[in-house]
């Protein structure tokens, strides 16, 4: 038998994909500063509703992971609500009364993408 | 791809937060940050501030997130102007690398366009803009090459400046149809700062094009820069770069360095 050389397939998205994955972060100027999940969802909900309006909010999103400690997250909203929900995280300056940030670190239509940050690395 | 800046951190006198702020920036991923110097002539016996230079800033500049090199930082001026008397060339103006113009009235905001010999002009957006721009400056201001600038920390401190800095910005890309716009900061506080994509991404709301956004924070920024070198000089500016003599063979320096690093590694087994 004839060994095959180690092949590797390329997938070509014909149509781009239906959502996006975004990985965010929240920064609070007090360090010890705890969320649930759903104070976290709430914080981008209000803040994409001051930013838009009630109609204008009108899109969903959904809140797929929540890391308490470091109060990252990955998000995903459909493709034209994007642009919507990344200006209103950029737009959110406070958190009951405090400063705080949202960071994004990463957004891609495939969550594959979000496990490794190229930027991340160390390179030697 | 041109790097990115942001061309507007205002000079605060506490020096360890401004330590914090241009470190804040390398980490998100800018290249240049311009530190600014605003100047209300209006208020009696204002002086103009004699920059300060990196060095004296920062003993050691943060290093660019995801670039191995140190952060830029320049000098900006900003002449808050209500009377034309506020803008008058000088000497001093010289000490910085960009020099920007606010301009609080429709004439100043004309002669600004069409005459004064700046870089940036800055549109209101803690107030709304008392007057409406007109096509023929903006285009006048195209073609000599001054940008116009848009802030956004007073939108994120602010609902009400939020609503004004949209409705002005909006109204400005709508004059100057996206070009010649620049998206900067304005950051008294590290946690006001945003990275570049997300106000790549601001700029889409502000209605820029996706190619204008990402030149708001880019290209256009670097076009400020040259213009403010070519300000101090008569007509333009070359770069020039040293190029290796091709008579000496480069060769040899790799080879001497490949071995040295094998040393090391063997040392410390």
């Amino acid at each position: 038998m004839e060994e095959k050389p180690a092949s590797y397939e390329r997938v070509v998205y014909k149509n781009t994909s239906e959502y996006h994955y975004m990985k965010i972060c929240l920064v609070c100027e007090n360090r010890s500063k705890t969320l649930s999940p759903e104070q976290f969802k709430q914080l981008i909900i209000s803040g994409v509703k001051d930013l838009y309006g009630e109609v204008g909010a009108a899109f969903p999103f959904d809140l797929l992971t929540f890391d308490q400690s470091a109060l990252s997250a990955i998000l995903r909203v459909y493709n034209r609500g994007l642009v919507k929900l990344w200006s209103a995280l950029t737009l959110i300056g406070e958190y009951e009364d405090e400063p705080c940030a949202f960071r994004v670190t990463q957004v891609s239509p495939f969550l594959l993408a979000l496990s490794g940050n190229s930027r991340e690395l160390e390179l030697y | 791809m041109s790097v990115y800046m942001d061309l507007n951190i205002i000079a605060i006198s506490d020096k360890k937060r401004l330590q914090n702020i241009i470190e804040t920036a390398a980490h998100l991923g800018y290249s240049t940050v311009a530190i600014n110097y605003v100047v209300e002539p209006q208020q009696k016996k204002q002086q103009i501030p004699k920059p300060l230079s990196a060095s004296e800033l920062c003993e050691k500049l943060p290093i660019v997130q995801g670039k191995s090199r140190p952060i830029k930082v320049l000098n900006r001026l900003t002449v808050v102007a209500t009377e034309a008397s506020h803008f008058r060339p000088s000497s001093e103006y010289k000490n910085f690398d960009i020099l920007a113009v606010y301009p609080k009235t429709e004439k100043l905001f004309h002669a600004a366009c069409m005459t004064y010999d700046v870089d940036i002009i800055s549109i209101a957006t803690t107030e709304k803009q008392p007057f409406y721009c007109k096509r023929s400056p903006v285009n006048g201001a195209i073609e000599r090459g001054v940008f116009f600038e848009i802030s956004y920390t007073a939108a994120i401190r602010d609902s009400t400046m939020k609503k004004y800095t949209i409705a002005n910005a909006i109204n400005l890309v709508d004059v100057c149809k996206g070009k010649n716009v620049i998206l900067t900061s304005g950051v008294e506080n590290p946690l006001e700062l945003r990275g570049p994509y997300d106000i790549a991404n601001l700029g889409l709301v502000f209605g820029l094009s996706e190619g204008d956004a990402k030149a708001a924070v880019s290209t256009n920024c670097r076009s400020v820069i040259l213009h403010g070198e070519t300000r101090m000089t008569a007509l333009g500016i070359i770069h020039m770069m040293m190029k290796k003599k091709k008579s000496q063979p480069p060769i040899e320096q790799p080879e001497e360095e490949t071995p040295a690093v094998k040393r090391a590694k063997t040392e410390t087994l």
